[in-house]
């Protein structure tokens, strides 16, 4: 045994050196082009800076005038109701259509599978291009067929009008949101112990007792996940606003995600544009953690 | 062991090269070398025919001047086809071989990036080739830009339109653009729905121009027909924003900005005058879902019966395309007086000053060759696929699509996208636009619009 210590050692440090070396590639890549970029997003929120000239030390300034600025408070807001309502949608439906087909024979759990999750190998543009044409105020196919069954009198303009733009925007969100967590979802479930399942139904547990007791705790995890997630997307919702309205009408579709793009590549204001990535960082951290600690006192 | 350490360490040092290729990346379009000078016997006619089509070397220039220069141009027509570019760099090599030319074409979407980041590290092009929003407004305000007031001699100040060569100068009279194309910014009227509808009678075909009484009679007339979208005020976002800026302002002769450039005046009386008419019209719809691309595929498909974002280029592109079934009839925008100030587009060259004095002389002998020299200046501006900004014949003779739309060309209105703040200003005219068309006051959304603009142009 004491032969052997040194040679143990010395084949860990090997392994370790390798495994370091392995690693080194996408350690660059990381550094490279995601720590550095955030270091740099938060030491350029304290400055005003811009194209072609020498950044200027400006402090907390930018975050100052952020939160008086009431485009980016109407962002935020627009942000957060995204964030409620599509989490919630996307994880309680992804779960209960996982539910519905995770138990159904080979072809069939996989045919579904790739419909849910059609729309998320689909590019954002040929996504965002159908569903504007459904949405069309003139000849879309939603108006068609309100007015023609009567549910609508006229033609809504439903991307141009203020009250329906930010709901027509979460609806497309959630095509796109849910084929991940149904995949995640239908693996999870899968992967649940059969015989406690079995065991408990032999007790004559009911499927919404069996579901609630064994099988939630078991997929608990894949939800923390989904949740995470799901929230981080929900708050970074971009490609769909820029393809779609523009943040309008009337800012009701701004998102801090887009304002941010705004304001860094439209305006230049980089400065401006990196303070408000801090705060969203911030933000979905914060609730990231939030959620992980509820996760964990369950 | 060994294998995977030597692996992985191969793998790092291939990942770090990467990085390094990734960084030194040349991503232009390096033009051939010129060609070697013909041999004097078999060549000889060619040789005679190049120097025929090239006829004498710019008076600025000098055949013997040698430098590597660098063209960085949008896609203004032609000038983003590396085949067409290529040819004309040819000509402008037979006359002058020593210099080398090297293009790079940018796109609409990252082309500011591009440039504004290749400033930043100080790799400016030395050439670029877009508009005096950029050239004159922007660059040239920083002082990135060389003074061109050397090509700007008396005969080519006599030569080019004044309006053309008052967007070509800052403010204090430097001039950082040497233009070479333009066009004016139309509408279009759907000739057959308008015919239905007896709506003809109320516009000048022949000239193309129309009162605004009249314009309110033939909208009339055509939605009193059965078509219920006769047009729409676009305003989803700033693409095709110069058809609504230039509805609103010649409806009743209202201005964007000052004369200076310095202020923006959207809340003049006409202005709002006019855009209160627009949204009581019936058939007239401000739309926050389109913008001016859809509204163009609009009025292509027959949904709407005329289009505010329109010009050659698009007619024929769509007819190219197969898109048009029925008779487009171009249109001057509708003023009281029936004379249109029409919104235009001016495209040149400018000089970055990148503190080279051969290759500053080397540009200004390239873009004096383009737009100046009597056998390449035409061909120059066809390739842009717009109009000279001087006289220059009739370009496109048997082309009678453009040659239509040259009859517009001298209704072009002041060059007013030289106002600071100029991004910012068009964001918050189509934001204007949705809040009127939600129901705002035009007095209070006209209001806002200018206090927001002013303030981005006082910045």
């Amino acid at each position: 045994m004491a032969k052997q210590n040194p040679m143990s050692k010395a084949l860990v440090r090997r392994e370790t050196i390798a495994g370091y070396a392995f690693m080194l590639p996408s350690l660059i890549f990381f550094l490279g082009f995601v720590v550095y970029p955030m270091i740099q997003c938060v030491y350029t929120s304290f400055f005003d800076a811009t194209m072609n000239r020498e950044d200027i030390f400006i402090g907390l300034a930018n975050y100052k005038e952020l939160f008086q600025d009431k485009t980016f408070l109407g962002a935020l807001k627009n942000t957060v109701v995204i964030v409620i309502v599509s989490v919630p949608i996307t994880c309680i439906f992804s779960l209960w259509v996982s539910s519905v087909i995770y138990d159904l024979k080979g072809f069939a759990c996989s045919a579904f599978r790739c419909i849910f999750y059609l729309p998320v190998v689909t590019g954002s543009v040929a996504v965002a291009v159908v569903w504007k044409w459904m949405f069309n105020n003139y000849y879309g196919i939603f108006n068609y067929i309100g007015t023609s069954t009567g549910l609508i009198e006229q033609n809504i303009n439903w991307l141009g009008d203020e009250r329906f733009a930010l709901g027509c925007i979460i609806l497309i969100l959630l095509t796109t949101s849910v084929g991940q967590p149904i995949v995640l979802y239908v693996s999870a479930l899968n992967n649940v112990d059969q015989s406690l399942v079995e065991a408990a139904e032999v007790d004559g547990a009911t499927k919404f007792q069996c579901f609630w007791k064994i099988k939630w705790p078991q997929i608990m995890p894949t939800t923390l996940y989904i949740l995470v997630i799901t929230t981080i997307n929900s708050f970074q919702c971009f490609a769909l606003i820029q393809l779609l309205t523009s943040g309008g009408p009337n800012h009701s579709t701004d998102t801090i995600m887009y304002y941010i793009y705004y304001n860094a590549f439209k305006l230049y204001r980089y400065g401006y544009g990196n303070a408000m990535g801090v705060v969203l960082a911030i933000m979905i951290a914060l609730l990231s953690a939030l959620q992980f600690k509820m996760a964990e006192s369950k | 062991m060994k294998k995977r350490k030597i692996t992985a360490l191969l793998m790092s040092l291939v990942m770090v090269c990467s990085l390094t290729a990734c960084g030194g990346k040349d991503t232009t379009t390096t033009q051939p070398e010129p060609a070697p000078a013909p041999a004097p016997a078999d060549n000889a006619a060619t040789q005679d025919t190049a120097k025929q089509d090239t006829a004498e070397p710019a008076a600025s220039g000098d055949a013997a001047q040698a430098a590597d220069i660098t063209l960085w141009t949008y896609p203004v027509g032609s000038w983003g086809d590396a085949a067409t570019v290529d040819d004309m760099i040819a000509n402008f090599n037979a006359a002058y071989p020593d210099i080398h030319v090297t293009v790079e074409y940018l796109d609409y979407t990252n082309g500011d990036d591009q440039i504004n980041t290749a400033i930043e590290g100080n790799q400016a092009p030395d050439i670029v080739l877009e508009g005096p929003e950029r050239l004159v407004a922007n660059w040239g305000a920083r002082g990135l830009m060389v003074d061109l007031a050397d090509l700007w001699t008396d005969d080519a100040k006599a030569a080019i339109y004044d309006s053309v060569e008052n967007a070509c100068k800052s403010s204090d009279g430097v001039f950082y653009e040497y233009p070479l194309c333009m066009t004016a910014h139309t509408m279009a009227i759907n000739r057959d729905i308008f015919e239905a509808a007896g709506a003809l009678q109320y516009l000048d075909e022949e000239k193309g121009t129309w009162t605004t009484e009249n314009f309110q009679k033939a909208v009339q007339a055509v939605y009193d027909n059965g078509q219920q979208n006769v047009g729409a005020v676009y305003c989803s976002g700033q693409g095709g924003d110069q058809g609504t800026r230039a509805l609103v302002n010649n409806l009743y002769g209202g201005t964007f900005t000052n004369p200076e450039h310095t202020e923006y005046t959207a809340n003049s009386p006409e202005n709002i005058k006019a855009l209160e008419l627009l949204k009581s019209m019936d058939g007239i719809n401000f739309d926050a879902s389109i913008a001016g691309g859809d509204e163009v595929n609009m009025f292509c498909n027959g949904t709407f019966a005329m289009a505010f974002c329109w010009n050659a280029t698009q007619e024929k592109n769509n007819q190219e395309q197969g898109n048009i079934n029925f008779d487009v009839l171009p249109m001057a925008f509708p003023s009281e007086n029936g004379e249109p100030q029409l919104c235009g587009g001016i495209w040149g060259f400018g000089i970055f000053d990148n503190g080279d004095a051969a290759k500053i002389a080397a540009s200004k002998t390239f873009i004096d060759f383009m737009a100046n020299d009597p056998t390449q200046a035409p061909l120059s501006v066809q390739a842009s696929n717009f109009w000279p900004v001087k006289d220059l014949g009739n370009i496109y003779e048997g082309d009678d699509l453009m040659s239509e739309y040259a009859k517009f060309i001298p209704y072009m209105g002041d060059y007013y996208q030289v106002v600071g703040g100029w991004a910012e200003a068009r964001t918050a005219w189509w934001n204007m636009l949705q809040q009127i068309g939600s129901g705002t006051d035009v007095a209070t959304a006209v209001e806002e619009f200018v206090t927001t603009a002013n303030a981005a142009a006082a910045k």
